[in-house]
């Protein structure tokens, strides 16, 4: 089910912060994040996340296109790649 | 035989059924256009006049996203899933279930035809 539109996407607040602080210094650090339930908002679009994927943090180059997901959406949790008989 | 948006509609057919043989209109849709349209569903589709088609016609295309546009579109909105490399495009890259579907068994319409693989369950030798 869908999330209520009264409420708007949520966003992680301490991550926003951040985003906004970078902004205004300009500088485009990568950020270490552990909210992979955030949306993606426009304002992350050209910054670079480290998302936990609960082992590691992976890091996810936000572009346009990925406005409307969620973070934990690009930091995979699963590392299957294929059984040993299968070439590529 | 008439044309509509391409090239569609069976002529043995009630029009409600044969307006499904367009992609991207099912019963619901069929019968939502005819009724707009002022076309009575259950005649069959070759003995519409010129007049009743056109209106179907552009009805459809003012409407709906049908037949090329449509197949495109769904395959632009899958395009998109896999280069943002999101959960969603790899399970398609991966030709698995997208909707969180179990792996174990089943999953056969995309995973495709079983690969036997030998020592597994009870397949000897």
């Amino acid at each position: 089910m869908g999330r209520s539109q009264k409420k708007g996407p949520f966003v992680d607040e301490k991550l926003y912060l951040k985003v906004v602080k970078q902004n205004e210094n300009g500088t485009r650090e990568p950020i270490k994040t552990w909210a992979r339930a955030c949306t993606i908002i426009p304002e992350f679009v050209g910054f670079t996340f480290m998302v936990h994927n609960g082992k590691a943090f992976l890091k996810v180059f936000v572009t346009e296109d990925m406005v409307g997901h969620k973070l934990g959406e690009f930091s995979m949790t699963r590392t299957f790649r294929g059984h040993s008989g299968n070439k590529k | 035989m008439p044309r509509i948006v391409g090239v569609d509609v069976p002529n043995n057919k009630p029009l409600w059924i044969g307006l499904t043989y367009i992609h991207g209109i099912g019963k619901l849709t069929a019968a939502n256009i005819l009724k707009e349209a002022k076309v009575d569903g259950t005649i069959k589709a070759g003995k519409l006049s010129e007049d009743e088609v056109s209106r179907i016609a552009q009805i459809i295309t003012r409407d709906l996203l049908v037949e090329g546009n449509l197949r495109r579109q769904v395959s632009q909105n899958i395009t998109r899933l896999r280069d943002i490399a999101c959960y969603r495009g790899m399970r398609h890259r991966r030709g698995l279930p997208v909707r969180g579907q179990q792996t174990q068994s089943n999953a056969r319409t995309r995973k495709g035809k079983k690969k036997t693989v030998a020592g597994k369950k009870g397949v000897k030798g």
